[in-house]
């Protein structure tokens, strides 16, 4: 490929115009027992527009340090922001109010208010002294509202929603600021699992359907390898790697930033998992979602699954489907054992002599 | 950019509330008028205007009573009202806390000081703290006060200066509060019994020391303050969702902090140099606009501070009359003792409906 060409190329890829950028950055605090207590430095960071970037890394790596001093709520001790191709320090805080919003992780405490007026709070940098809503303001509230999907309950009491409510409202009050870059700490922290999922698959959707890019930390390691266009990686040294998640997960980074002695990460399978003593090998026999039920039943046991290569011979479990039912057989030395349902085979298995030899079943 | 997107429920709520304001108004108007009319002396409700106006038709004793008594009385009720409740609104919002009152930042153990440095500093140690005071004029008395609410105003505003988080300023205004508070106790130990009671009956709050000589400074400065105070709505509802939140919508928090104690330091410092320490109102008022209006907006909340903070003290004052009687209560054991069952009864009912802030 020739010159031009590739030129091209690289456009089409990275085409995308950069909204926020830290050269060098150097994050902490400076008010420390030593002078300033720097958490990490040498941060070159670029946000681009309309992608869905994770934050992710162990506790106490410096998250939330680097989130605040991006929105400009903490200084940079070093180097330099870039908004818009602004600087930062010398980005007055209305001018910022008006291209990047935030959702923090307390939860507000706010009663008396209903869930317009909240979000319309949104509207303080676009309005005047007197703090008067003109008609586009309560537009854009209603705009926002819809964008979290709750133009429904606009007129609901924050105090009575229901804390994935609360955070969508939250998200739609900092949309309400019409910003170019949406910063999130840890919005699904206070959440259920179906809550996260939903606040989640919301950002998505914030940076696909709408162009806002947008930025959050997040424990929720599965779901941000799901969902994100790109994670930045923080380790507890300081250091970010930045990347699709799918390129972080094959290098390794991802699993060497979260090693722990027994969460191990399936590379293959793609999530964390309780990584237990191997007790035994198992052969299954079966299809469908009572094969996959089953080898999870059997993995967190600590078996593992036969490939043929083993030299012990294999704890032997059937799945047997019918119209109506599914039954399971396991070998023993007498015959098999049958089960109808998968916590009766687990207890049956746990009371298994270890390392017996099992016959082929009948 | 419709009439759609006008708020909907926006119509009947601003009707609502305009009928509340308008019968706050005619509240305050009763218990104005109740409070001319009745006391020692009772006056006929259709006199009080002519006796107002120094009208002949009526008694010239009325006249004297009302114009130069009960009508300063009742307008300093009405100015102490409004400044209590006012800031007391201003450091709940400041502080997110219910509990915060005028006085959570020592503004009125500045004032006790002053004032107990001026009646027993005297007596102490052959007059050591100040020169020899044997008769203490009601001005001086004002000056006392004015002097030490000046004083914590300062250290607060100083320190607002200094200290970004609000949790920190809180400290240091209660230890301040303290550290008065043991200065004054030392006075007390020390001092004669009569300084000691002169002490106290200023520590009770009352309205009626103040003359109409006195009200041509009160009048200006709450009135002052509370001019800037309507330039806060805007900032004081940012401020409901945190100061990280309100920094982030473009607020300017240090300034805005500053604007608060000084606006709340002038109201409450201004009250209290004139009308002595008086309790309740600040932390009472601004919890039952919050019920009433069922709103944490600022721009409603502030308007409706100032109308039931004048009709809670001029009510409380109409009560420490105990009409019918010769007796006179302190304005103090009237907020306390009739405010708080009240406020508890306000605060229960609210949790249900939710208050501004989780108690």
């Amino acid at each position: 490929m020739g010159g031009p060409e590739r030129k091209a190329r690289r456009d089409i890829i990275h085409g995308l115009e950069s909204v926020l950028h830290a050269k060098s950055l150097q994050i902490g605090y400076l008010n420390g027992k030593p002078a300033k207590k720097v958490i990490a430095s040498g941060l070159d960071l670029e946000l681009r527009q309309g992608e869905f970037v994770c934050l992710v890394g162990p506790n106490g790596a410096g998250k939330s340090t680097l989130l605040r001093t991006l929105t400009g709520l903490q200084p940079a001790l070093d180097g330099e922001i870039y908004l818009d191709g602004k600087a930062l320090s010398r980005t007055s805080r209305k001018e910022l109010a008006h291209k990047l919003s935030v959702v923090l992780t307390t939860p507000v405490e706010v009663g008396a208010m209903t869930v317009r007026e909240l979000v319309a709070m949104g509207r303080f940098p676009y309005t005047g002294l007197f703090d008067r809503m003109t008609s586009r303001d309560w537009q854009m509230v209603d705009v926002a509202l819809a964008m979290v999907g709750a133009g429904d309950f606009g007129d609901r009491m924050v105090h009575k929603l229901s804390d994935g409510e609360r955070q969508r409202v939250m998200i739609a009050r900092a949309l309400a600021q019409e910003p170019r870059v949406l910063v999130l700490d840890e919005p699904t922290a206070y959440l259920d699992l179906p809550g996260r999922v939903a606040v989640m698959s919301l950002l998505h959707g914030l940076a696909r359907g709408h162009g806002k890019t947008v930025l959050t930390s997040t424990h929720d390691l599965d779901l941000a390898l799901r969902s994100a266009d790109r994670l930045w990686l923080m380790s507890r040294e300081g250091t970010i790697k930045s990347g699709a998640p799918e390129d972080l997960a094959l290098s390794g980074d991802f699993q060497r930033i979260f090693a722990r002695e027994n969460v191990g990460f399936d590379s293959r399978q793609g999530h964390f998992s309780v990584r237990e003593k191997t007790e035994g090998i198992a052969m299954l026999e079966g299809e469908g979602e009572a094969r996959l039920w089953t080898e999870r039943a059997l993995k967190r046991l600590g078996y593992q699954l036969a490939d043929g290569t083993e030299a012990e011979e294999p704890l032997r479990v059937a799945v047997i489907q019918d119209e109506n039912e599914i039954r399971w057989l396991v070998a023993t030395d007498q015959g098999h054992e049958a089960f109808s349902n998968l916590g009766d085979l687990a207890d049956f298995v746990k009371q298994l002599p270890k390392n017996q030899d099992f016959k082929p079943a009948a | 950019m419709n009439a759609d997107h006008q708020i909907p429920e926006a119509e009947t709520k601003r009707n609502a509330r305009l009928w509340v304001f308008v019968l706050l108004v005619i509240a305050l108007l009763l218990v104005v008028g109740l409070n001319l009319s009745l006391g020692s002396v009772r006056i006929p409700l259709k006199d009080i205007v002519s006796a107002i106006l120094g009208s002949n038709d009526v008694k010239d004793s009325w006249v004297y009573i009302i114009q130069n008594y009960r009508l300063p009385k009742i307008v300093t009720a009405i100015l102490a009202g409004i400044g209590l409740s006012a800031s007391g609104l201003e450091m709940q919002t400041m502080f997110r806390n219910p509990l915060a009152d005028p006085f959570i930042l020592g503004i009125n153990s500045g004032a006790s000081l002053g004032v107990a440095l001026a009646i027993m500093g005297t007596t102490m140690v052959g007059g050591v703290f100040l020169p020899a005071m044997t008769e203490l004029s009601e001005l001086g008395i004002v000056l006392a006060a004015s002097l030490g609410a000046g004083l914590a105003m300062g250290l607060i505003l100083l320190a607002g200066r200094v200290v970004k988080s609000p949790t920190t300023l809180l400290i240091l205004g209660l230890m301040f509060g303290s550290a008065a508070g043991a200065l004054v106790s030392l006075l007390i130990y020390f001092s004669a019994p009569d300084r000691v009671k002169a002490y106290s009956v200023w520590s009770y709050g009352a309205f009626n020391g103040v003359d109409w000589q006195q009200l041509k400074v009160m009048i200006p400065v709450i009135g002052g303050a509370l001019l800037l105070l309507f330039f806060l709505p805007k900032g004081l509802n940012a401020l409901l969702l945190g100061e990280e939140y309100a920094k982030t919508m473009g607020l300017n928090t240090n300034r805005m902090r500053i604007m608060i104690l000084l606006t709340a330091s002038i109201l409450s410092g201004t009250v209290t140099a004139f009308c002595g320490p008086i309790g309740f109102i600040g932390v009472a008022v601004p919890h039952i606009s919050r019920n009433l209006f069922k709103t944490s907006n600022h721009k409603v909340l502030i308007p409706a501070v100032i109308l039931l903070g004048a009709i809670a003290a001029v009510a409380a004052d109409l009560v420490a009359q105990l009409p019918g009687s010769q007796l006179v209560l302190p304005i103090n054991v009237v907020t306390s003792m009739f405010g708080a069952p009240f406020v508890l009864w306000v605060v229960l009912r609210g949790k249900r409906g939710g208050t501004s802030f989780t108690v």
